[in-house]
């Protein structure tokens, strides 16, 4: 389970993030066209992550092999392309609000997970759940100790006056 | 004389609109809420009959209701100030505004119509163990009503943030902390942008914290063999709580910081000792939380310990500079006395006095007596009825303040003494409450204690007829001020 | 859309935007919805559950079992009674011992229909390298399951397990102490031989509940 969550998806994610560049510029400048701020890909992302983060997802795609396929093709595509090509377009807003809610939820799962009674996946053991709940909370206040000093003490060369809006990351 | 109103503090006809939605909402919503309040108090004294489960209800509307209504006025304030200094977007205020009332209107029906009573701090299990009293689907409704208003005020926060780092690079440098220990502190660095800084940091924090447990709530509610550890999700409830509303005394303060040396002819400079006082309080005002748990055994005890210690010094750095900041600056200065100033005044004496109830009871040995009783609600009722809401109030007919100009009119006089009056009187039936034992949260008293209960009535209509006074004021004025952009006249 | 010019891109880049972000929004929570079932189901666990009360599946009535006396049978035996299911394995002494428990009341909670023969307890192991008939019948005695109401069997093959684990949705993984965990839960099979409902362990009354409606209708 921890490798899978903490492993296995990251890494897919990555792939579908180096494949921006794979993808011809006048398409990407059409695409480009649906996506003011970022909007657009970072709710396609977002919404591809909640089903992988199901634990009915994560169980079949160790058991089926088809669900497996759709898993090593959508999360590179559906989620690590559209961050990757949405992300320089997202506004501080933006980018904000998926960062909250994206560190919020390594929190919330974290804490789930240590807290869970029950197995949320056959395939795994609770001892598995219980690790992996910890290693987020940590992954979680990781980010936000990040984030903090960031913003904090952080420099923000995009979001000088003279410069576009644009934001950490 | 100075300048009481600066060309940049005018407003495009949409800013304008925006920013009348804000204020002619919080004043009926503080309007609505005290009449709540006064219902309770009533049905307490037994002047009315209301039973158990109504007064619940009651109480959970007036807690969720004023908190958010007092955070919505002290956004205007902030929002106002701010805008002077960086660059913030009328539509994400707009915006903040919009999921407010949506949120609001789901917590009114989860209360009014979903029977939810589980008091505003949504205390995990209460609100999915409530007996039968309330459906589980009214409870996840008003957690869900939260979570919109909360949506709402990251985005502003988000806002505000963006516009500071665009400014002054990043919040460390908005914040002033460049300056803490050496280095020439810039004269001109806003005062406004330093406690709007304080605000965001914590704000942001607060609210993350309550995205967290509140979906942790809802999951729970859904599933209710995901049991949560009680006491961490407390811990966190009261991490958001406590500082969602503190805050709001932290945003409506920007207005004590512009306009006092407007009405006072002075200048009110920075300093380094108020830059260490806000950053103190930055730290502070998210660790001082614990105070709210000195009577759960269960607490680790140094996080008491340092509830209690912290508890004594967190209200203390920023009070004290702008306490005494204001002192000097009102100090032989020939004062204009128009309401705003008046207001001003008073709301540095209520944030005073509210303190020292607040201290009080902050200690562990005192708390643990104290905590469950009228005591508690006199303290806060103190710091935001005569601190916060003056506050906003003065800011408010600051705005309007070309009709108040020239001098100040017999029924404005009349409701600032009533509103001083009544709220006195008011929070002091509390302390005394709390002095003779009278548990909090009680929807039915003893005859023993119907005394308080009744003055108390008194004193509540009194301050309601007060802030009617200033309501209608305040729109009427907002009403005439011309909707387009105007440069506003100089003050005499 | 070729020529809109600069002038013109960003209020249309807008309007595309929102367009597309509400029909992402609908999509991806209708897609959720699809994916648990209608928000019912978020784990496998609670899925099998779903599926089963939807559509009950007829569960492999030819694989080959042994029972804890030795003699063979098949599914298809059973059929015309209401069949308990649980999966165990004999070693196990976490969960495996609750249901135990479970099956052993219930035994004697349904003494009067499994006495007329229209009840059937049945305990299946899936540990084909350990349990033998031998080891079957000292799981039974230490639940005191004495009765012909309770039987224990092993599949045959692997390829018998697989089909059974497959039908009834039973995952199993080895734990690193030479145990297996598994989920575990009562599966009730209909005299025409088709799983219709699951039940939680600890569920006893339910599943006693659920066999007398539907033996008094």
């Amino acid at each position: 389970m921890t490798a899978q969550m903490l492993v296995q998806i990251p890494l897919l994610l990555m792939a579908g993030i180096l494949l921006v560049p794979v993808i011809p510029t006048r398409l990407r400048a059409r695409a480009a066209r649906w996506d003011q701020g970022g909007v657009s890909g970072l709710v396609l992302a977002t919404l591809a992550m909640a089903f992988w983060m199901l634990p009915r997802s994560l169980d079949a795609s160790t058991t089926d092999p088809l669900v497996a396929l759709a898993k090593f093709l959508t999360v590179p595509l559906l989620i690590g392309l559209p961050l990757a090509f949405s992300w320089p377009r997202a506004g501080f807003i933006v980018r904000g609000v998926f960062l909250t809610e994206f560190v919020a939820t390594f929190f919330r799962l974290g804490w789930l997970y240590r807290v869970s009674p029950i197995r949320l996946c056959n395939n795994y053991g609770l001892g598995d759940q219980q690790r992996l709940g910890n290693y987020m909370l940590w992954i979680g206040g990781g980010l936000l100790a990040w984030l903090a000093l960031k913003l904090l003490a952080g420099n923000f060369k995009s979001l000088s006056p003279s410069s576009s809006p644009g934001a950490p990351g | 004389m100075s300048i009481l109103y600066p060309q940049n503090e005018m407003l495009e006809s949409r800013e304008r609109m925006v920013l009348n939605l804000y204020l002619v909402t919080s004043l009926v919503l503080f309007l609505v809420m005290m009449v709540l309040g006064l219902l309770m108090r009533l049905a307490q004294g037994a002047w009315m009959d209301m039973s158990p489960t109504l007064f619940y209800q009651v109480m959970t509307a007036h807690g969720a209701g004023m908190v958010g209504t007092a955070a919505l006025a002290s956004s205007a304030v902030m929002w106002f100030f701010l805008r002077k200094y960086v660059p913030l977007k009328t539509s994400i205020f707009l915006a903040n505004y919009v999921l407010f009332m949506i949120g609001a209107v789901l917590l009114l029906v989860a209360i009014f119509i979903g029977k939810f009573a589980g008091a505003w701090t949504f205390l995990y299990p209460l609100p999915v163990q409530s007996l039968g009293v309330w459906s589980v689907g009214s409870a996840v409704l008003f957690m869900v009503g939260f979570l919109i208003i909360g949506v709402g005020f990251l985005l502003f926060y988000l806002d505000a943030m963006r516009g500071v780092i665009r400014v002054y690079g990043n919040l460390g440098r908005g914040l002033g902390l460049q300056w803490l220990f050496s280095g020439t502190v810039d004269p001109d660095h806003p005062k406004t942008v330093v406690a709007s800084t304080m605000v965001i940091i914590v704000n942001s924090l607060g609210i993350l914290g309550g995205a967290v447990v509140i979906v942790m709530s809802l999951i729970n509610a859904y599933d209710p063999e995901i049991a949560l550890n009680a006491l961490f999700a407390k811990n966190l409830i009261y991490f958001f709580g406590h500082v969602f509303i503190n805050i709001t005394i932290y945003m409506a303060v920007i207005g004590v910081y512009e306009l006092l040396p407007r009405y006072t002819g002075r200048r009110w400079g920075m300093s380094r000792p108020f830059l260490w006082a806000w950053a103190a309080s930055t730290l502070m005002v998210m660790i001082v939380y614990p105070h709210h748990l000195l009577m759960d055994f269960a607490m680790p005890r140094w996080m008491a310990v340092t509830g209690q210690v912290i508890s004594y010094t967190s209200g203390l750095p920023v009070f004290t500079v702008t306490a005494y900041g204001a002192l000097t600056n009102i100090h032989r200065s020939r004062m204009r006395w128009r309401i705003p100033a008046m207001l001003l005044i008073l709301s540095m004496f209520g944030w005073a006095a509210g303190i020292v109830p607040a201290i009080i009871d902050a200690t562990i040995s005192v708390n643990h007596v104290m905590h469950n009783t009228l005591w508690v609600p006199g303290h806060f009722h103190f710091y935001l009825l005569l601190g916060v809401l003056p506050m906003q109030f003065a800011f408010m007919y600051h705005l309007i303040g070309r009709d108040t100009d020239r001098s100040v009119s017999r029924s404005d006089r009349l409701g600032f003494w009533m509103y001083l009056s009544g709220g006195l009187a008011f929070v002091f039936m509390f302390l005394a409450g709390g002095h003779a034992s009278v548990p909090r949260r009680w929807a039915t008293h003893f005859p023993g204690w119907q005394v308080y209960d009744q003055v108390a009535s008194l004193s509540a209509a009194l301050v309601i007829v007060a802030l009617s006074l200033f309501t209608v004021r305040i729109c009427l004025g907002l009403m005439h001020t011309p909707s387009s952009a105007e440069p506003a006249p100089a003050g005499d | 859309m070729m020529t809109t010019s600069d002038h013109m891109s960003a209020p249309t880049a807008v309007l595309r935007t929102v367009v597309l972000t509400v029909g992402l929004l609908l999509v991806g929570v209708a897609g959720l919805g699809v994916a648990t079932d209608g928000f019912h189901a978020f784990t496998t666990e609670t899925a099998r559950r779903v599926a089963v009360h939807r559509n009950p599946p007829a569960v492999p009535a030819t694989v080959p079992l042994v029972n804890q006396d030795g003699v063979h049978f098949t599914l298809a035996d059973l059929q015309g009674k209401w069949v308990l299911v649980d999966f165990v394995y004999t070693r196990c002494m976490t969960i495996c011992t609750v249901l135990g428990a479970d099956f052993a009341q219930l035994e004697r909670e349904l003494a009067e229909p499994i006495a007329q023969d229209r009840i059937q307890l049945l305990s299946i192991s899936f540990d084909l390298a350990r349990d033998t008939p031998a080891e079957l019948a000292s799981y039974l005695t230490r639940f005191r399951g004495a009765g012909p109401g309770w039987q224990a069997a092993i599949p045959l093959t692997d390829d018998g397990l697989a089909r059974l684990e497959d039908a009834f949705g039973i995952t199993v993984i080895p734990d690193k102490m030479g145990g297996y965990t598994h989920n575990a839960a009562i599966h009730l099979v209909d005299p025409t031989g088709r799983l219709v409902d699951i039940f939680d362990l600890g569920q006893r009354d339910q599943v006693r509940a659920a066999l007398q409606r539907e033996l008094a209708s």
